[in-house]
């Protein structure tokens, strides 16, 4: 399954009727309080029934992903990042070693293919940041295999997004 | 130095691990501060406040790998609404996971934050196993070193500190099982039913 996950419109975008395309900043997805439900409450299942629960199973079910995101600070910007933390139910409690370091195991989530578009950087210390952070959390999220394409501009996302679409249909 | 600033980060403040990390460095702490955390929602009291501070302690904890967003909206209204003055920026965050190291893109994003403001990166204390530290002996040692930091900060040594529980992997594998399964049987959810592998149910 593919799947498209953007903070900003992309209207320019010609996709399959079949793939889902979520404006995550037009999403309510409060900001997680850490309150670790998800793994000893309600395992699997987030106890804040705003629209995240409808999106993190998606993203785990995916094969292949497209994020199109705002950068801060050398990471996604807030509406992106708000997601990634609360897909935290996609993780079980429990920790494991992998690539010899604790990270936590996953519940049915697919190894997948990441692409980011990520756009609004503004300097090459924040890309690299970025870069560093994405090869980080990609080990927490079974994203290792991720491609980052940059962009100068918002256009250029869109650009940028179209090829990757063109790219998975081909 | 001036007053110190002490935010805390964590999106559960009132219960966090953060404020007992604070807790630590303040019975190594003598000089004027205040307490701050993002729960409270008086952000716009807080980066008026700052206008009186010279230095700036962030304690959170690392959430997906870098800082909660709950903080990275607080460092951007600050960026918009910066003090007249640079600020010295330090910072204690804590980590679940066993290797301090796992803090160091987080590290980067708060150096990042003080060249985006014009505000100069102090001392730095990365702390590892911060969910189940304050629940051990091995407190003492997390104790030490914020201890540490409020003396480095004091005295404007910009320190690099990091703690951790001396552990092998494997132990600190079977801790966090341990420590888990506790959590869990304290809702009455069993290992069982902590390791589904579904996710929002069939
Ligand atoms: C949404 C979320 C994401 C987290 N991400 C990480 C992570 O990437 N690496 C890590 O070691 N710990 C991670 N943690 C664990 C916290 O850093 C740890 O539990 C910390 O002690 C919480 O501190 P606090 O009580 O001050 O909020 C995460 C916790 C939550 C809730």
């Amino acid at each position: 399954m593919d799947l498209i996950l953007t903070d900003r419109h992309l209207p320019s975008l010609s996709l399959p009727d079949n793939t889902p395309v979520i404006h995550v900043a037009e999403q309510k997805i409060a900001p997680c309080v850490g309150c670790f439900g998800c793994w000893i409450k309600t395992p699997g299942r987030c106890v804040i029934r705003d629209d995240a629960p409808a999106i993190y199973p998606a993203i785990a079910r995916c094969d292949r992903l497209l994020v199109v995101s705002r950068l801060l600070l050398g990471c996604y910007d807030l509406p992106m990042k708000r997601l990634v933390e609360r897909s935290l139910p996609n993780q079980q409690a429990f920790i494991r070693l992998h690539h010899g370091e604790s990270h936590h195991v996953q519940r049915a989530v697919q190894p997948k293919q990441l692409t980011v578009v990520a756009y609004g950087a503004q300097d090459q210390e924040e890309r690299d940041l970025f870069r560093r952070w994405l090869g980080r959390n990609s080990l927490n999220t079974l994203a290792e295999d991720y491609t980052i394409l940059f962009a100068d501009s918002e256009a250029q996302a869109e650009e940028l997004a179209g090829k990757v679409v063109r790219a998975w249909v081909n | 130095m001036g007053k110190l600033m002490i935010v805390n980060g964590s999106p559960r403040a009132p219960k966090s691990n953060s404020k007992l990390y604070i807790q630590a460095f303040l019975s190594g702490w003598s000089g004027a501060y205040e307490l701050y955390s993002l729960t409270q929602r008086r952000q716009e009291d807080c980066l008026a406040s700052l206008e009186q501070c010279s230095d700036l302690l962030l304690v959170f904890p690392l959430y997906t790998d870098g800082l909660p967003s709950g903080l990275m909206a607080f460092l951007q209204a600050l960026l918009a609404q910066p003090p007249s003055h640079p600020l010295r920026v330090h910072m204690a965050i804590n980590c679940g996971f066993l290797e301090p190291s796992q803090n160091d893109v987080a590290v980067d994003m708060i150096r990042l934050f003080c060249k985006r403001g014009g505000h100069s990166f102090g001392a730095c204390l990365r702390i590892s196993c911060g969910e189940a530290f304050p629940t051990t002996p091995f407190m003492a040692i997390a104790r030490r070193k914020l201890r540490k930091l409020a003396s480095a900060i004091a005295k404007g040594r910009p320190v690099q500190l990091t703690a951790s529980m001396p552990l092998t992997k494997r132990m600190f594998l079977r801790a966090a099982q341990r420590y888990w399964l506790g959590r869990g049987r304290s809702f009455g959810v069993s290992e069982e039913e902590m390791s589904t592998l579904e996710i929002e149910g069939p």
